[in-house]
C-alpha cells in the first residue's frame, strides 16, 4: 500500500491521478469555552475516489488552553492520506468533530466543520468555523434543557453535504486552524489544470521554437523571455 | 468538451447589520455550459454566532461543467436572509459573483446590497422592518434594468473556491 508515489513508477498513459495531502490539525481558537476538547477527523469523498495510503480517520489527544492570552488549544495532530481518483467531482472533504465536557461531566461535542481539502499544489492555510446545532423548536430547547442533553447531528458527516441544510440552524463558537501540503500527480497527463502555470499558451510553442533556434545577435535579449514560455510548456 | 470543476465553500458572511443569517444561491450559465455532476443551487444553514462578529456557513460546492464555448461563464449570485427568533425571514441583501476564469485557489469576496425603494418603505421599514424586494430575481447578475433602482450597500459573502479546468488549452484558450 505505501504505494505508487513512492515508487515513481513512469505511468505514459495513466487512467488515474494521485493526490497527497499532509498536514495538520494546528490549534483551536474557542473564546467561549473552557473544558478540555479533543479533535475527531475523517474524510468524505465522492464515489469515484479511493484512498491508497494513510489514516483516513483519527481522534487527537485531549487538550487544555494554552495559559497564555492567546489561550488556544494545540493539538498538533498530524494528517497524512493518499487517494486516486478518475474524476476531481466528489472532491474529499476534512469533516472534523471538536469534543468536551459538560459541567456534570457528560461528553457533548462542541463543534462540527468540514472543509474541501485544497485543489492546488503548495501550502494552504484553513480556518474552519465550528458550529453546533440548535433546536429546532422551543419545545426541543427547553427538554435539551431539562435533560441537559445537546442537539448533536445524527450524522456528523452531514456538514460536508450540500442539501438539506436549509432545515439546519446552529450557533457557531470558535474556529479550528489546519495546514495542509498537497501534491497531485498525473492530474495534467489525464488533462487537468490545476495552477495557472501549467495551463500551455498557444504562442509559447513558436516562443520556444525561437529559443531553441537563435539565428541573430539580437535573440540574446529574447531568450530569456522564450525561455520562461518554454519552461511553461513543459 | 472543455471542463470546469468548482469545488470549495460559501465559507460565510460579515459587516451584516445583524447574525443570525442564512443564504439562497444559484449558479448562472449561459447556453453553451452543460452541467454534468453536482447541485447547482441550494441554501445554506441559518447560524446564530456567539462571538457576533462572523456568520458561519462553511456550505460545501461541489460542480461540473462542461462546455463547448466561453460566452456565458457560470457566476454565482446569492439571496441572504435574516432569520429572526420567531422564524421570520427578512431579505438583508442580494449579490452576485463570476467564477474565477484562473484555475487554482481563490479567496473570493462578495459585496451585497439591497433596494431601498421610495421614501415612504425606507420610513416604514426604519420601524416595522421588511423592504422591497426584487420582482424578478434574474436582475441580480445582469446589467440591464439597473438604472431605475435605489440600493444600500450590506455586508459581504466570503467563498473560497478551488477551480480546475480541463482541455482548455487543447482548444487554445487561455485562462
Amino acid at each position: 500500500m505505501q504505494g505508487n508515489i513512492s515508487t515513481f513508477n513512469m505511468a505514459s498513459n495513466p487512467s488515474v491521478f494521485l493526490l497527497m495531502v499532509t498536514g495538520q490539525i494546528e490549534t483551536g481558537d474557542f473564546p467561549s469555552i473552557s473544558d478540555d476538547l479533543y479533535v475527531k477527523f475523517n474524510y468524505v469523498y465522492g464515489q469515484d475516489w479511493v484512498t491508497t495510503a494513510g489514516l483516513e480517520e483519527g481522534t487527537s489527544q485531549t487538550s487544555k488552553k494554552s495559559q497564555d492570552d492567546r489561550s488556544l488549544y494545540a493539538w498538533n495532530f498530524p494528517l497524512d492520506v493518499t487517494f486516486k481518483s478518475t474524476n476531481p467531482f466528489g472532491w474529499p472533504q476534512l469533516v472534523i468533530n471538536i469534543h468536551g465536557q459538560d459541567v456534570f461531566g457528560t461528553a457533548v461535542v462542541r463543534g462540527y466543520g468540514a472543509v474541501h481539502l485544497p485543489i492546488s499544489p503548495g501550502r494552504h492555510v484553513r480556518h474552519m468555523p465550528m458550529f453546533v446545532p440548535e433546536s429546532s423548536s422551543h419545545f426541543q430547547k427547553f427538554t435539551s434543557w431539562a435533560m441537559s442533553r445537546r442537539p448533536e447531528f445524527r450524522d456528523h458527516n452531514t456538514v460536508a453535504r450540500s442539501e438539506g441544510r436549509e432545515v439546519t440552524r446552529v450557533k457557531s463558537q470558535g474556529s479550528v486552524r489546519v495546514t495542509f501540503n498537497v501534491v497531485s500527480r498525473d492530474m495534467k497527463k489525464l488533462g487537468y489544470d490545476v495552477v495557472p502555470s501549467t495551463l500551455s499558451i498557444p504562442s509559447a510553442a513558436t516562443a520556444s521554437a525561437m529559443a531553441s533556434n537563435p539565428t541573430t545577435g539580437a535573440g540574446a535579449a529574447a531568450v530569456p523571455t522564450a525561455n520562461v514560455f518554454a519552461m511553461k510548456t513543459s | 468538451m472543455a471542463e470546469v470543476h468548482i469545488i470549495g465553500e460559501i465559507v460565510g458572511a460579515s459587516c451584516f447589520p445583524e447574525n443570525s443569517l442564512f443564504c439562497k444561491w444559484g449558479i448562472h450559465a449561459g447556453g453553451a455550459w452543460k452541467l454534468l455532476a453536482g447541485c447547482k443551487e441550494g441554501q445554506s444553514q441559518v447560524d446564530i454566532p456567539v462571538d457576533e462578529e462572523f456568520c458561519a456557513w462553511s456550505h460545501p460546492i461541489d460542480i461540473h461543467f462542461a462546455t463547448k464555448g466561453l460566452q456565458g461563464w457560470p457566476k454565482f449570485h446569492f439571496q441572504v436572509y435574516h432569520q429572526d427568533s420567531y422564524g421570520r425571514n427578512e431579505l438583508y441583501g442580494y449579490g452576485f459573483c463570476y467564477v474565477p476564469t484562473a484555475p487554482g485557489t481563490h479567496d473570493v469576496e462578495c459585496v451585497t446590497w439591497r433596494p431601498t425603494g421610495q421614501f415612504r418603505e425606507q420610513i416604514s421599514h426604519n420601524f416595522v422592518g421588511g423592504g422591497p424586494q426584487l420582482r424578478n430575481p434574474d436582475l441580480v447578475y445582469t446589467s440591464s434594468d439597473r438604472d431605475l433602482l435605489h440600493t444600500v450597500g450590506m455586508g459581504k459573502i466570503h467563498l473560497q473556491l478551488g477551480i480546475i479546468l480541463r482541455n482548455f488549452d487543447k482548444f487554445g484558450v487561455e485562462c
